[in-house]
C-alpha cells in the first residue's frame, strides 16, 4: 500500500472511534443534570433554560465552529476528535502534540505526524486526567501547604509561558509570518470591538493569507 | 436547610461521581482506541515503534506543566460548582474560564447571582443545562464536521506537500498569536510570562536540546517554568 492509500484507511478508522465517541459523549453529559432534575423535582421552565441556552451560543456559540477549523492543522484528524474531547486545547493539546512532531521529526500531513500527534495527544489526556484526579483527593491540602505566591504564579501565568513558548518555537521556523500572526490580533483587540471569534478568525485566515503570498513569492518555504 | 448548604450538598453528593464518570469514561476509551489504532498502524507501515513511544512520552511529560495550572484551577472551581462536577468538566471538553461562565449564565437566566441564598436547585439545574448544552456545542460540531475540516485543508493546500508545511505552522501561528495576543492585554505580568517563555524555548531548542536532544521532550516544561519564574519574580519586586 503506498502513502495515500495508508492515510485513507487511517482517516477512516480514525472517523469510526471519533464520531460516535464525541456524539455519546455529548449525549451522556446530560446525565448528571438528568439526575438531579428527577431526584429532587426541581426540573426548570423550559423557557429558561432557552434563555440560557440563547445566552451560551451567543457568548460561545460562533467558536464551536471557529476553535475546530483553526486548531485542526495542529491537531490532524484523529487529533481533533481527541482534543475537543479532552479540552484544554491550547494550553496543553497543541503545544504537546507540535513539540512531539518537532521531536520525532515528523512532517506535517504525513501518517507519521498523525500517529505521533495522536500518542501526544493521549499521553497528555493521561496526565490531565491524574492532575484532576489528584486534585479531588489532594487539591486542598496541597494547596494549603502551597507558598501562595507559587499558586498564584500557576494560576496566572502557567498559561502566558506556554502560550508563548509554543508560538516561538513556530515563529523561529517562520518569523516573517510570525510578526503578522501577533499584529493583527493585538491591532484588532486594540481598535476594534470584535467578537472572540471574530478576531480569530481574521488572526487565522489574515496569517495564512499572508503565508501564501510568502510562500508564493519564495520567501518562506 | 438553607439554599446554599443545601445546592452544596447535592453537587456533592457521592452517586455524582459514577454520573460524571461515564463521560470521563468515554473520553479513557476514545484515548484507548486510538492508542490502539496507532500501534496497529505503526506495525502495518513497518514505522519504528520507539517513535510513537517518544510521542506518547512527550506527551506524558510535556502535559504536566499545564496539567499543574488545571490541578489548581480546579481546587477554586470545587468550591464554586462542586467537586464531581469541577472532576468531570475539567477532565474532559472544558477549561475552566468556560465552565464558569457557562455556571454563571444558568444562574443569570433565573436571574439570581450563582452561589447565592437565591440559587436554588432549580437554579443549579438550569447551570448544569447550561455547561451540558455548551460542551455539546463543540462535540456535536467535531463530532459531524471533522471529516469535511479534512476536505477543507485538502482543498486549501492544492496537494502542495511544502505548502501544506507552511500552512500547518501558519495556522498554528496564528491562534497561538490571538491567544499569546490576549495574555500580552493582560498586562506587564503576562507579558513578561509570555516573553520570557518565548525567548527560553527559543534559546533551550536552539542551543542545549541541539547538544542533547533528549531534552528536547522537557523544553516545553522548562519554558514555562522560566516565563513563569520572571513573571512572579516581577511581581514581587513591584509589591
Amino acid at each position: 500500500m503506498n502513502e495515500r492509500e495508508v492515510l485513507e484507511q487511517w482517516k477512516k478508522s480514525s472517523i469510526k472511534i471519533g464520531t460516535p465517541t464525541n456524539i455519546i459523549a455529548a449525549l451522556t453529559a446530560f446525565i448528571p443534570v438528568l439526575w438531579l432534575c428527577t431526584r429532587y423535582d426541581c426540573w426548570p421552565p423550559f423557557s429558561t433554560v432557552m434563555t440560557a441556552w440563547g445566552l451560551i451560543v451567543a457568548s460561545f456559540g460562533a467558536l464551536y465552529f471557529v476553535e475546530p477549523i483553526s486548531y485542526y492543522a495542529s491537531l490532524g484528524l484523529s487529533g481533533t476528535y481527541l482534543g475537543f474531547l479532552s479540552g484544554n486545547i491550547g494550553n496543553m493539546r497543541v503545544p504537546c502534540a507540535a513539540l512531539a512532531l518537532d521531536v520525532t521529526e515528523s512532517t506535517p500531513g504525513t501518517i507519521q505526524a498523525e500517529i505521533v500527534s495522536t500518542m501526544a495527544i493521549c499521553g497528555s489526556i493521561i496526565t490531565n486526567l491524574i492532575a484532576t484526579t489528584s486534585a479531588v483527593i489532594v487539591g486542598g491540602a496541597v494547596l494549603s501547604v502551597l507558598p501562595e505566591f507559587i499558586v498564584d504564579g500557576l494560576t496566572r501565568y502557567a498559561s502566558a509561558a506556554i502560550f508563548g513558548a509554543t508560538f516561538g518555537n513556530f515563529a523561529t521556523k517562520y518569523p516573517q509570518v510570525a510578526i503578522f500572526a501577533l499584529a493583527i490580533p493585538v491591532l484588532l483587540k486594540l481598535f476594534t470591538g470584535f467578537s472572540a471569534a471574530l478576531v480569530i478568525l481574521c488572526t487565522v485566515f489574515g496569517t495564512l493569507f499572508i503565508a501564501r503570498i510568502m510562500y508564493k513569492k519564495g520567501i518562506v518555504e | 436547610m438553607d439554599n446554599v448548604s443545601l445546592v452544596s450538598e447535592v453537587s456533592n453528593a457521592p452517586i455524582l461521581w459514577l454520573l460524571c464518570g461515564i463521560t470521563v469514561g468515554i473520553s479513557a476509551l476514545q484515548a484507548a482506541l486510538y492508542m490502539r489504532q496507532s500501534k496497529k498502524m505503526t506495525a502495518q507501515i513497518s514505522l519504528d515503534p520507539a517513535v510513537p513511544k517518544k510521542a506518547f512520552r512527550v506527551g506524558l511529560i510535556s502535559a504536566i506543566g499545564p496539567a499543574l495550572g488545571v490541578f489548581i484551577v480546579m481546587v477554586g472551581l470545587m468550591a464554586s460548582i462542586g467537586g464531581p462536577m469541577s472532576w468531570f468538566r475539567l477532565s474532559i471538553i472544558g477549561a475552566a474560564a468556560t465552565e464558569l461562565s457557562a455556571a454563571n449564565i444558568g444562574a443569570e437566566a433565573c436571574g439570581v447571582v450563582l452561589g447565592s441564598q437565591d440559587y436554588t436547585l432549580m437554579c443549579l439545574a438550569v447551570s448544569w443545562f447550561a455547561m451540558a448544552l455548551n460542551g455539546a456545542g463543540w462535540l456535536v460540531f467535531t463530532g459531524v464536521a471533522t471529516p469535511s475540516l479534512d476536505k477543507l485543508r485538502t482543498k486549501i493546500s492544492g496537494g502542495d506537500i511544502n505548502w501544506l508545511v507552511v500552512l500547518s505552522s501558519a495556522c498554528s501561528l496564528g491562534i497561538f498569536g490571538y491567544l499569546n495576543a490576549g495574555e500580552i492585554m493582560k498586562g506587564i505580568g503576562n507579558t513578561i510570562a509570555v516573553v520570557t517563555g518565548a525567548v527560553s524555548m527559543v534559546l533551550l531548542m536552539n542551543t542545549i536540546c541541539k547538544k542533547y536532544p533528549k531534552l528536547k521532550e522537557y523544553s516545553l516544561g522548562i519554558a514555562m517554568v522560566i516565563g513563569m519564574i520572571f513573571s512572579v519574580g516581577f511581581d514581587q519586586l513591584i509589591k
